[in-house]
């Protein structure tokens, strides 16, 4: 035995070790009730805290049940709607700046806004247009009319910004109902996929998917103390205390309830809101501790404004002396919405005020001052680096703008598998699919004796890596992927064949048995290869121009074709390499 | 030394492949004819919504109930023929029924309801509405002021369309009212033909699948696209690591045993999905590899056996070989056993037509695509003479068994 061996031993028992140790979450998960396994707080508990990656296999939703529907988000009415804002905010801006005398239009068919007025009011509207208004453009320019439009880059950005808008809607509602490993994912330049394993109401779905965000900014009460109050709290649930500086410099001591279990404490503070109160969910992400949990806010009902006042929300950088550029978030109300909203802040002033997507609350700012004039800056997190503070700030104007404008969406396709039908699926499925490996073991032990238990161990560690990988790469197992790793076990078992039958020929043409392990080895090793690289070159093409569960079967033979490469090659010749090096098999050596 | 093992093939077994090439060539080619003129002309692959486009429900009654009733009862709805095919094992009465609209209104429908509404709500103003036969059945209205969702509803069933729901969109401040009203879609109205007819609680609608004819075009498009641009790569890798006299003869295999395996989808009649799909394209894989082994071997032994004629060493390596293309094919066979008896519906179709591919992948490797090799190398060789015998060339002519292989 020499180094080189060594090596590759360790080499193989890490791997082995390394991808045995990646299938623990996937274990719980499979071990779990099917009803269950999707809730991630039940996950959560379960999985072995030594486990450091819960990334875990899914099964996809032919084989589990649920509902597949890919969503059309109709990018240009969101442009033309765009415009016509863009026509409000600007005719407000030529009214602030005194320029009288003009009329603007924006036409919602057509997305295109029109300024007309005397020769010099259109003058100046020309003027405060080209400083002020970078994504528009003219399409036609005469003395007492203009014609404005979108330009080509500023459509590209604003539909892109409105599908991302829509998939954070989307993610954000889903999110709410507690389905967990929901796939959402931006298809094409204008569709949503989304797949909702183990939801079974497709009219349910459709109903909650397609309907609009609701925004609320609402008062948090921070007076009461009614949580400390409540009684039978379940052990998942606990009792936290918050402070902040209120009115008058005076110091806030708030209790609220923290849980890991967003359900569980939804369900728990159903009904036991006082009159005129009810409880808002906020899920926290604490950073610092690498952990999620959910926590109540009380919010009052009757101090309200909601979203529908708001036109626009996007990131703006705050220059003035000492804040360096710091980004925030800032809303645009209409009119009515401005005088609400002035009064709302005018009357809490020092008060945290919840901005509430969908029922769940996103943040708890504090309100400053009074804000008037229909502009409403949202700052954030006082001590995080700004680059963190930046991507929140972004991804709050989403969720706000998501709130005020979702472009329409529609569906395109939609596919729903009944949950009756998945357990009866996966249990005959499951139970088929290990029938026949335990035959193909079975089959290469009794063949080949010794070299066929040495090739049962490549193949069972073959789909052990596949599996550990997959896991990993938090990938779905489907049926196509299944024929996938069938094609992958063939080919495995094909290569351990190979090499047989050539150390079988090599010891009839009268070589040692260490001989014709060395030269059956090296002459096989570049027919496997090419094998292997040719159905490997397939994989990627077709993982390339695929679709759907096209891909899915590519990205299993992929990995398998990897795995086979390594386990038929390099593992059975260092078990082979051991045993004669050993001098162990001499007479009993059966190939 | 002594050893003993299981042999499935004897050691110098000669059978002569090469002589039946003919044969097997000419009933490989009107087998592959039929099934492609099957598959195009008729009686055409059965698609599924997949491909199709359409609306697709899997049906499960709690008693016997035979698809010809079925049928009569779907056409009964006014969608055109329907596709009534059993799912699954005999006795769990399981059916799938797919129809080619995935909405019940026509153009006609909807402009007969734009205009009931336009009357029956003057006060309302209607000034946007919108429909789209792509999308099914979803009409989109657009009113100066807010409607009472329920007079809406009553004014659309008024003209002649069930509406399921009416939901009211944003109403922003200043701007118009929209409403979306559902009407009934084809999955809804069989659900409830069926169960008029079978009674209420014994209809069970398990699944139901609504892919847009357009989407449907675009699966199929990448699917077909994904195993063209597959082959061509196999072709190139093939003709680099081997000879480009080698990549037709691969290509030819993996072609008739991709068109055997469609094949298994023409003569049942079950449904030819994305899954399918990935059946053939595992079998596209599957051909390549055993022909390469045997191409490997061909060419080791023409390295071997020098001035050997191609004939003999194409016979020799397949024989050769014959014992491993067996077992492995026997393996992969085995473990699709599992699927076979125990699967049900989709899993058991997808082992099934895998196995078709994995049998004719073995059958073209031993006689298609080695023989193609020979062919070739006639061919080029009688190409050669002709070129030799033309007065001009001075070259002298090679003998084709020098020319064999490199």
């Amino acid at each position: 035995m020499d180094r080189a061996w060594y090596w590759k031993a360790g080499f193989i028992i890490a791997v082995t070790v390394v991808a045995v140790y990646a299938l623990v979450p996937s274990w719980t998960y499979f071990r779990l009730p099917t009803d269950q396994r999707n809730e991630s707080g039940v996950f959560e508990q379960h999985r072995p805290k030594w486990a450091l990656t819960k990334r875990h296999l899914n099964l996809g939703l032919d084989l589990q049940g649920g509902i597949h529907l890919v969503m059309g988000v109709e990018v240009d009415r969101a442009v033309r709607e765009k415009a016509v804002r863009r026509a409000e905010e600007l005719a407000a801006d030529l009214d602030r700046r005194g320029i009288k005398g003009v009329d603007v239009k924006g036409d919602p068919d057509t997305g295109y806004v029109t300024v007309t007025g005397s020769v010099d009011a259109v003058a100046q509207a020309r003027n405060q247009i080209s400083a002020d208004y970078p994504d528009m453009t003219l399409r036609r320019n005469s003395s007492t009319t203009l014609e404005l439009a979108m330009k080509e880059d500023a459509v590209k950005q604003l539909k892109e910004s409105a599908v991302d808008q829509a998939v954070k809607a989307i993610r954000n509602r889903v999110d709410k109902w507690g389905v967990s490993e929901p796939t959402i994912a931006k298809r094409g330049d204008s569709s949503i996929l989304v797949q909702l394993p183990g939801y079974s109401n497709p009219e349910k779905a459709k109903e909650l998917l397609g309907r609009t965000a609701q925004l609320e900014l609402k008062i948090v009460d921070d007076q009461n103390q009614l949580v400390t109050q409540l009684k039978d709290l379940p052990p998942a649930i606990t009792v936290d205390w918050e402070t902040y500086e209120g009115a008058g410099g005076a110091l806030m001591r708030v209790p609220y309830l923290r849980s890991k279990d967003g359900v569980l404490l939804r369900q728990f503070v159903q009904g036991k809101a006082p009159p005129g109160e009810e409880f808002g969910i906020e899920k926290v992400e604490d950073r610092l501790n690498r952990e999620s949990y959910y926590r109540t806010f009380l919010l009052d009902r009757k101090q309200t404004v909601t979203g529908e006042y708001i036109t626009d929300a996007r990131v703006a950088f705050d220059n003035s002396p000492g804040e360096g550029n710091r980004p925030y978030v800032q809303l645009t109300f209409n009119r009515t919405g401005a005088e609400l909203f002035g009064k709302l802040t005018a009357a809490n002033v020092k008060k945290r005020m919840a901005i509430v997507l969908d029922d769940n609350v996103d943040s708890a700012p504090i309100i400053q001052s009074e804000i008037p004039g229909g502009i409403c800056s949202i700052h954030l997190g006082g001590l995080k680096p700004i680059n963190e503070v930046l991507q929140e700030a972004k991804d709050l104007a989403l969720v706000l703008k998501s709130g005020a404008l979702p472009a329409p969406v529609r569906i395109l396709e939609e596919r729903s598998v009944g949950a009756s039908l998945g357990p009866e699926l996966i249990r005959r499925g499951s139970l088929a699919a290990v029938l026949g490996l335990l035959a193909v073991l079975l089959f290469m032990a009794i063949y080949y004796r010794f070299s066929g238990v040495v090739a049962d161990i490549a193949l069972v560690l073959n789909g052990i890596v596949v599996l550990a990988v997959m896991a990993l790469l938090d990938s779905t197992l489907t049926l196509p992927g299944i024929a996938g790793f069938v094609l992958t076990l063939g080919m495995a078992v094909d290569a351990n064949v190979l090499i047989n039958e050539r150390i079988r020929e090599e010891m009839k043409g009268g070589r040692s048995i260490a001989q014709a392990v060395q030269t059956g080895y090296d002459k096989v090793f570049w027919t496997i290869f090419d094998g292997h690289v040719t159905a490997l070159v397939a994989g990627f093409v077709i993982r390339a121009y695929g679709s759907g569960p096209v891909r899915g079967f590519a990205t299993t033979l992929i990995i398998g074709l990897l795995a086979s490469m390594f386990t038929s090659i390099v593992v059975t010749r260092a078990i082979v390499e051991w045993f004669v090096g050993h001098g162990k098999l001499h007479k009993a050596f059966s190939v | 030394m002594q050893m003993k093992y299981f042999e499935l093939i004897k050691p110098g077994t000669n059978h002569d492949f090469v002589k039946y090439r003919r044969i097997a060539v000419t009933i490989s080619l009107i087998v592959n004819a039929l099934i492609l003129l099957g598959a195009i002309v008729w009686p055409r692959l059965n698609y599924g919504v997949d491909f199709a486009g359409g609306t697709e429900l899997q049906i499960k009654f709690d008693k016997p109930v035979a698809a010809g009733d079925v049928r009569d009862e779907v056409s009964k709805a006014g969608f055109g023929e329907p596709t009534v095919q059993e799912y699954g094992n005999k006795g769990e009465n399981q059916f799938l029924v797919r129809v080619e609209r995935i909405a019940l209104l026509t153009p006609d429908a909807a402009a007969k309801v734009k205009q009931e509404v336009s009357k029956d709500l003057p006060q309302a103003q209607l000034t946007g509405f919108h429909f789209d036969p792509e999308v099914g059945d979803k009409l989109d209205f657009t009113f100066k002021k807010t409607v009472d969702p329920e007079q809406l509803k009553a004014a659309v069933e008024k003209a002649g369309v069930q509406a399921k729901e009416v939901r009211s969109l944003t109403a922003r401040e200043g701007q118009d009212r929209e409403y979306t009203v559902i009407a009934q879609g084809p999955g809804d109205k069989i659900g409830q033909l069926l169960r008029d007819r079978f009674g209420k609680e014994s209809v069970q609608v398990v699944r139901t699948e609504y892919v847009g004819p357009q989407v449907g075009k675009q699966l199929r498009n990448d699917g077909i696209l994904s195993v063209v641009y597959a082959i061509g790569m196999i072709l190139i890798y093939v003709g680099f690591r081997f000879d480009f006299r080698f990549s037709p003869g691969v290509v030819i295999a993996l072609l008739h045993d991709a068109i055997v395996t469609l094949g298994y989808f023409v003569v049942t009649r079950h449904e030819f999905n994305l899954t399918s799909v990935t059946v053939i394209l595992t079998i596209v894989g599957y051909s390549v590899n055993d022909t390469i082994v045997i191409y490997d071997r061909i060419r080791e032994n023409a390295r071997k056996h020098k001035g050997k004629p191609l004939r003999d060493l194409v016979n020799l390596s397949i024989n050769e070989m014959l014992g491993r293309t067996i077992l492995t094919s026997g393996a992969t066979a085995l473990s699709l056993l599992g699927l076979i008896v125990y699967g049900v519906g989709t899993i058991q179709d997808f082992a099934l037509a895998m196995l078709v591919g994995i049998i004719s992948g073995t059958y073209s490797t031993w006689y298609i695509a080695s023989p193609m090799t020979i062919w070739l190398e006639e061919h080029m060789a009688q190409r050669r003479a002709i070129e030799a015998a033309k007065p001009k060339v001075k070259a002298v002519p090679k003998p084709p068994q020098q020319a064999a292989l490199r």
